[in-house]
């Protein structure tokens, strides 16, 4: 029989076309084009292009790569430091930036040496949002001379307080590359002033919320949409500036990036843009695949939501595999319906990131792919991979102490390998950096009439964490970010209305004891006058549960809370009497010397507060944590840190078990070696066998009572407040907070 | 004309002779232990040059001038004064912890980057030697807590108890209000008067620095204090020492600020980098004299590559929070960048891109590079220019240091072996890759300035800037390189050009246009009191070493901002005094001009406000110059040991054009060109004249330096003074 040929094809044919009207209509009928969760969990640079396999394949030579390599850092490092020139931002000012050249595809390829590396695995996935959804959709588009703009969390960056600028590069009409710069601004219209707000319950109450999209055409910015975010902020002074600074940075890399294609010829500039992504990558395999296999495992606890004391676990295990690393943090707490600490899994990697860039491998190019061989596994709606539908403005409570985690545990992969050989090329081993953001955030008018809102770049002044070798530094660095700044009084004060009553002063035993001792953390005894309003607020755990961990024997940090003296002028009280100070924040609260004032202390998470002019309010930085048993240290460093202050006399014995005399000031060696002699004896009769040890210590639920948030005994159930509310490790919901 | 200057650096003391007509140029051995003796060492063999004896110099001459970063060694070593620091109680680790990112000032980007690894720099002051004493006045100067003399008198006590020699005062705001540190020198020295106290300092940080910021106006005190022992030590001995021989004027002091002074109206930290300072100025001379407005400075020696920039108008580039050692200070400094590139740069293999590094790190001159055979092993650029036939063996320094072939070879097998690159294939890279940093260097550092570096001439100087000059100006873009003849002294010719001057200035808050009020500056008087007050103290410094008061001029400077931004722009006023708001809109006109140059146009938000946050009185006395053009020194360098070797009576063979005559020909050697060794013909730099041009690929042996002739370069004599190399491009 006969048959028509063309029937079933013509079929196949109306199916296809059937099936492609479908798509079309699915892909085009959105309700919301949201967060892309197909680009925010994958932090592997993307596959080599057809562009940049026909750049790499024209074979330009290693000497010009190397070269165009570093012509580029240059240029990515020159952007940065205009960018801090002109920007006004109190933390870009002093550090909190970026500036990189992207590839094509949105892989940040090179970023400048300093700033806040955080954004190597950041900042390329808004970009990739763009050329998902924007690029062929009619009203957007990406065209040169764009100007894009984002900054919520939940499409990438660290959290919506950072704004960027990103403009695609076209090179004789096709797109090569992309260049962007951002900036941690501060204000953003949240709930509270300052842009990090703690009392946000859900992302609504966060501010701008930023979805990458076009503010800008023919390298000019649209000053409609500029008035629109200036009006949804307190602050349109600085918001206007920063938007302006961060075109300039943007525009002077686009400039740097094309006169490179102009002398060495797109292919080159390609081939070393995406070869650095290789090259990297490769190397950190080759780093870890020097590290012996094995597992490293170490168990955190964020000890506040800074609204309420809760304890938040971060179950954490490190596996190095092969030239592979897994970092398994599944078990850890699950999120919070409307607490803002929760992270999103990419803000987390970012954090995680920073351990490679800074505190391991400072050598590494500054890019996305020194993440590229590391698996992160979690566990989908913990406070560690939150859904896009709680608050994670401040998910810095949780990413911080899990780069902690990741920090210390590779300190015990890499000491071995740094004391035979340094195959993994690490820098120092050490103990935990402090990681907390103990500083104020503040919001009012200031003497000059402006409405301002921001943070104090105090959080910049975290104690380093000892070394193998040597005690750590002071109020050095914060995690996120080398060759931060702290400032100068003088110039925060003629600009704002505060009064730092103590601010670069050393807290006492506030020091990870050790062999060698963390370093210190600086104290802030704050108040303000001549403005009519100003409040204050503070956003940082670690005043229950110590936050920086000790290394080989020695102590983590201490924890001290957030004081407050209230109810008087203490600035008048103290013209009237010349016997009264407030620069010792500790002596202050325990021998109250203001007549009807009222002190307290507090965790150190403070939801925006109004205050009385002269009213004080202080905290300290944490300080490093220690490294090996307080009992080898050397006596004379202990009463060297005695004499300067650091440590108080019941720390030198008590801790250290270094008996000084008391007239004099002088080490009695002597009385020393009998009181760690004994130290050591009564270690020994305190001792137990593990095993009695874990039978006495271990319990099958948390105990009642406590408000716990995570996995107890078994990784897989997760308790939601206490021993009798759990869930699936798999099907977690969000946690309201009553 | 006549006057000496003299720069007195690490390793030479440089001395420049003009006598009339005469420029003579000599040097000798730096004398660490007693710096009169190589200074009339140097001066000694200029004056045999000149036929005169030193005694008949020193009287005969109306001026000294003399260029040295004095105290260096108190800072090295911690050997300064045992001092004592009362700050604001509240603010007594201020210097210790000094602003957190202390720690990477004066470093490398890379030892910058690595926290684990930081380390502070030892405190010149211990800690357990500053105490606070109660006092606050606040931004505006209104005292907020008084000062109280009995608490100053028990901080003091403690201090001279705990064995202080001197007394540094740094309280908060002082330069708004500086009754303070007034009433702390004044306790002091009630207490502790002259008689007791000897020659103690006591510094007050408002005499040092009128700027906000309580970290650098404290190490800038520190620092004065701490250095000023010395320099009074080592100046006045040299001063004795030249009176003893004849001479009977005021020794003038060299300055970082572009300027000089008498020695006593100088501060200690006012020398620190005063000789590459000085360079700079004899680059200002020479743009002005051969009329090349643009030019980069290259100082390159053996350790180090100091760029600087020279744009014509009257602009000077000032650092105003510079680094001295490892400390934030606050003096202005003219700007000059050091790379950290010199032929003791070390190359290393790039295990993440499996290639090559050069740099930061430096064998330094000790133990140098592996080619001095003097221990190191480490492959350096030095080594990799013997290496590509760069320099001669037998003549490296004249002839005075012999150069290692094997060492160098042994170095760069070592270092191409996981490249799988022989050793002149390692050399060659290194030699692409270093000069190329050089030229990133420059380009980021005149770009941030605002200005485009490849409409610039490279003016370069020091031992190896002619030999890299080419590879690095190729790079760069740049078509001409300028090289000063003897460029070895460079900076001491440089201290014989310096005007009379001071600079002063101080902290405002000035809008001149106020963003909220939307109204323009009026309070014309604060305005023009601050610009009085610093002139006024520029005049009478200037005065007081004996000018007239009519021979003073001034140039007054906004550093400005818009909104809240934390840099600050330099901008020359055009004003004395302001009368009228078209002067304010002048002013914020040039501003938005400048900035729309430097960082783009459509950048600039004056909608934010416009402030001045420094105001800037430069105070000089213009004096004569002492002229380049056709001043050529008649011998090289006196005092060397190593002349100017005789001109050849041309090579065998080589690559000579028609345009070089035979003459100054030394003979030929294999060198590195165009990606291969090639028979290059090497030139003798003293036999050349005005009419001789040599074609690259050239070498050109002096004394002091090889000049590496690039193909497609051209080198020739400019004006009797200069070389010249010029790209055929």
């Amino acid at each position: 029989m006969a048959t028509n040929p063309t029937t079933p094809d013509s079929t196949e044919d109306e199916a296809a076309a059937l099936e492609a009207e479908v798509q079309e209509f699915l892909h085009k009928t959105v309700l919301y084009r949201g967060p892309d969760r197909e680009i925010m969990r994958n932090h592997k640079p993307a596959p080599r292009t057809a562009l940049e396999e026909r750049a790499i394949a024209a074979g330009t030579d290693d000497l010009t790569k190397t070269i165009i390599r570093n012509r580029l850092q240059t240029s990515a490092n020159e952007a940065k430091d205009m960018l801090m020139h002109i920007a006004s931002a109190p933390s870009a000012k002093w550090g909190d930036l970026i500036s990189g050249i992207f590839t094509a595809s949105g892989d940040l390829a090179v970023a400048s040496s300093s700033g806040v590396l955080i954004f190597s695995v950041l900042a390329g996935p808004p970009i990739k949002y763009i050329l998902k959804h924007w690029k062929d959709e009619e009203t957007v588009g990406v065209r040169d001379g764009d100007i894009f703009m984002h900054n919520d969390a939940r499409f990438g960056n660290v959290h919506n307080t950072d704004q960027s600028c990103l403009m695609p590069v076209f090179h004789e009409g096709e797109l090569i590359a992309w260049v962007g710069t951002i900036i941690h601004e501060g204000e953003n219209g949240a709930t509270e002033p300052g842009g990090m707000p703690s009392a946000a319950e859900s992302p609504y109450d966060e501010g701008l919320k930023i979805s990458p999209m076009k503010i800008g055409e023919n390298f000019r910015l649209r000053e409609d949409l500029v008035t629109y975010f200036q009006n949804s902020v307190r602050d349109p002074k600085l918001q206007l500036e920063d938007m302006r600074s961060r075109l300039a940075g943007t525009m002077r890399l686009r400039q740097r990036l094309l006169e490179a294609v102009e002398e060495y010829g797109r292919d080159a500039v390609i081939a070393v843009t995406r070869g650095t992504l290789e090259f990297t990558g490769a190397e950190v395999r080759r780093r870890l695949a020097a590290i012996p296999d094995g597992k490293r495992r170490v168990v955190r606890f964020c000890d506040n939501t800074l609204r309420e004391p809760i304890l938040l676990k971060i179950n954490c295990t490190i596996e190095i595999k092969g030239d592979e690393m897994i970092i398994d943090l599944r078990g850890s707490g699950p999120e919070l319906m409307n607490r803002a600490i929760n992270t999103v899994l990419a803000s987390l990697k970012g954090m995680i990131a920073q351990v490679f860039l800074t505190f391991v491998w400072p050598d590494l190019p500054r890019n996305q792919a020194a993440f590229e061989p590391v698996t992160v596994l979690t566990d989908e709606g913990s406070a560690f991979d939150c859904s896009a539908e709680v608050p994670n403005a401040v998910s810095m409570m949780t990413f911080f102490p899990s780069f902690s985690a990741v920090e210390h545990c590779l300190q015990k992969f890499l000491y071995n390998d740094k004391h035979t050989g340094d195959e993994a090329k690490s820098t120092e081993i050490h103990a935990s950096w402090w990681p907390m953001i103990n500083g104020f955030l503040f919001g009012g008018y200031t003497q000059h009439g402006y409405f301002v809102g921001n943070v104090m770049t105090d959080i910049n002044g975290m104690g380093g964490g000892a070394r193998s070798d040597r005690d750590g530094e002071h109020a050095l660095a914060p995690i996120f970010c080398s060759m931060s700044d702290l400032g100068e009084n003088e110039m925060v004060e003629d600009e704002l209305p505060v009064l730092c009553l103590a601010n670069r002063r050393i807290m006492r035993d506030n020091q990870g004891f050790g062999r060698f001792r963390g370093g210190h953390g600086h104290q802030q005894v704050m108040t303000f006058k001549d403005s009519p309003l100003w409040g204050w607020m503070a956003i940082a755990i670690g005043s229950k549960f110590p936050l920086a961990l000790g290394l080989f024997g020695g102590y983590g940090s201490p924890c001290q809370p957030l004081m407050k003296v209230k109810g008087v002028n203490l600035l008048e009280a103290m013209r009237e009497d010349r016997s009264l100070t407030v620069d010792d924040p500790v002596a202050l609260m325990n021998e109250r010397p203001f007549a009807d004032a009222e002190y307290s202390t507090a965790h150190t998470g403070m939801q925006f507060e109004m205050a009385a002019p002269g009213e004080v309010y202080a905290m300290s930085q944490g300080g490093g944590g220690g490294y090996g048993d307080v009992l080898e240290r050397d006596p004379e460093a202990v009463v060297r840190d005695l004499r300067r202050d650091l440590i108080s006399a019941w720390t030198a014995r008590s801790i250290y078990f270094v008996a000084v005399d008391a007239a004099t000031g002088a080490l009695d060696a002597a009385e020393t070696e009998r009181l760690r002699d004994e130290e050591r004896r009564a270690r020994l009769s305190r001792g137990v066998p593990f095993d009695e040890f874990e039978q006495a210590w271990t319990t099958d639920q948390p105990p009642a009572g406590l408000p716990y948030y995570g996995s107890w005994a078994d990784r897989t159930v997760i308790h939601a407040g206490g021993p009798d509310v759990t869930m699936p490790a798999d099907a977690l919901q969000p946690v309201a907070m009553l | 004309m006549r006057r000496i200057s003299v720069d007195i650096g690490g390793t030479f003391t440089d001395c420049f002779l003009v006598w009339d007509d005469e420029r003579i140029e000599a040097k000798a051995l730096t004398t660490h232990h007693n710096l009169s003796e190589g200074f009339l060492e140097a001066l000694g063999a200029a004056a045999q040059d000149l036929g005169q004896g030193v005694d008949d110099v020193l009287s005969g001459v109306e001026s000294v001038r003399y260029a040295t970063t004095l105290g260096t060694n108190a800072l090295i070593q911690r050997s300064g004064p045992k001092l004592g620091l009362i700050t604001t109680l509240g603010y007594e680790d201020t210097i210790i912890l000094g602003r957190g990112l202390q720690y990477g000032d004066g470093l490398t980007d890379l030892e910058k980057s690595d926290l684990p690894g930081a380390d502070r720099p030892l405190p010149l002051i211990e800690p357990e030697n500053i105490v606070g004493i109660r006092e606050r006045v606040d931004h505006a100067g209104n005292v907020v807590v008084p000062a109280d003399r009995d608490d100053i008198r028990a901080a003091v006590q403690r201090l001279v108890e705990q064995g202080v020699r001197g007394f540094v005062v740094v309280l908060l705001h002082s330069v708004m209000n500086p009754s303070h540190e007034d009433l702390v020198e004044e306790v002091v020295l009630d207490e502790y008067p002259g008689s007791y106290l000897g020659a103690f300092p006591i510094v007050c940080s408002h005499d040092v620095s009128l700027k906000k910021g309580e970290y650098a106006r404290s190490m800038s005190t520190i620092l004065d204090a701490y250095l000023h022992r010395e320099m009074q030590h080592g100046l006045r001995s040299l001063e004795r020492a030249l009176r003893d021989r004849g001479y009977r004027r005021p020794m003038q002091i060299v300055h970082n600020s572009g300027g000089m002074s008498q020695l006593n109206r100088t501060h200690a930290l006012q020398t620190v980098h005063a000789g590459p300072v000085a360079g700079l100025s004899a680059a200002e001379q020479v743009a002005d004299e051969l009329d090349v407005p643009e030019l980069i400075t290259v100082d390159m020696g053996g350790t180090s590559f100091d760029i600087g920039m020279v744009t014509g108008g009257g602009i000077r580039f000032y650092e105003f929070d510079p680094i001295v050692d490892r400390w934030r200070v606050q003096i202005p400094m003219v700007s000059m960048v050091a790379l950290g590139a010199g032929g003791g740069s070390i190359a290393s293999y790039d295990s993440t891109h499996h290639d090559i590094q050069v740099g930061p790190d430096s064998a330094g001159s000790d133990p140098g590079p592996a080619c001095f055979d003097m221990g190191g092993r480490h492959p350096t650029v030095t080594d990799a220019d013997l290496l590509l036939g760069y320099l001669d063996p037998d003549y490296y320094h004249g002839g005075e240091l012999k150069l290692s072939r094997r060492r160098a070879e042994q170095a760069y097998k070592r270092l191409g072996k996981p490249l799988g690159l022989e050793p002149l294939e390692a050399a060659a890279a290194v030699r692409r890759i270093v000069d190329n940093n050089m030229a990133q260097g420059i380009f980021k550092e005149v770009a941030l300035k605002g200005y485009d570096p490849r409409r610039f001439t490279i003016l370069a100087y020091g031992g190896n800037g002619p030999t890299h000059a080419c590879g690095f100006a190729e790079d760069l873009g740049v078509q001409r390189v300028l090289v000063p003849r003897n460029s070895a002294i460079f900076s001491a010719v440089g201290a014989g050009n310096m005007d009379q001057l001071h600079i002063h200035e101080r902290s405002v808050y000035l809008s001149l246009y106020e963003a909220l009020t939307q109204s323009l500056f009026t309070d014309y008087e604060v305005l023009n009191g601050h610009i009085d007050e610093l002139r006024e103290r520029g005049r009478k410094d200037i005065v007081r070493q004996g000018w007239a008061s009519e021979d003073v001029e001034f140039r007054v400077e906004f550093d400005m901002r818009y909104g809240d931004q934390l840099q600050l722009t330099s901008m020359i006023v055009p004003f004395d005094r302001f009368t009228s708001a078209r002067q304010v809109l002048d002013m914020i006109k040039r501003y938005h001009a400048s900035y729309g140059e430097r960082f783009g146009e459509g950048t600039q938000t004056p909608e934010t406000g416009i402030k001045v946050n420094q105001i800037r009185v430069v105070s000089y006395v213009p004096l004569e110059k002492v002229v380049f053009r056709d001043s050529a020194p008649p011998g090289g360098v006196a005092g060397t040991g190593a002349m100017a070797a005789d001109a050849g009576d041309g090579g065998s063979g080589g690559v000579a054009t028609a345009l070089a005559p035979a003459k100054l020909v030394k003979g030929t050697r294999e060198a590195w060109f165009a990606g291969r060794p090639t028979e290059t013909t090497v030139y003798d730099y003293a036999a050349i004249g005005p009419d001789d041009v040599i074609e690259g690929p050239a070498l050109v042996e002096a004394p002091h330096t090889t000049f590496v002739v690039g193909p497609g370069w051209r080198l020739s004599q400019r004006d009797s003074y200069f070389i010249e190399m010029r790209h055929a491009a």
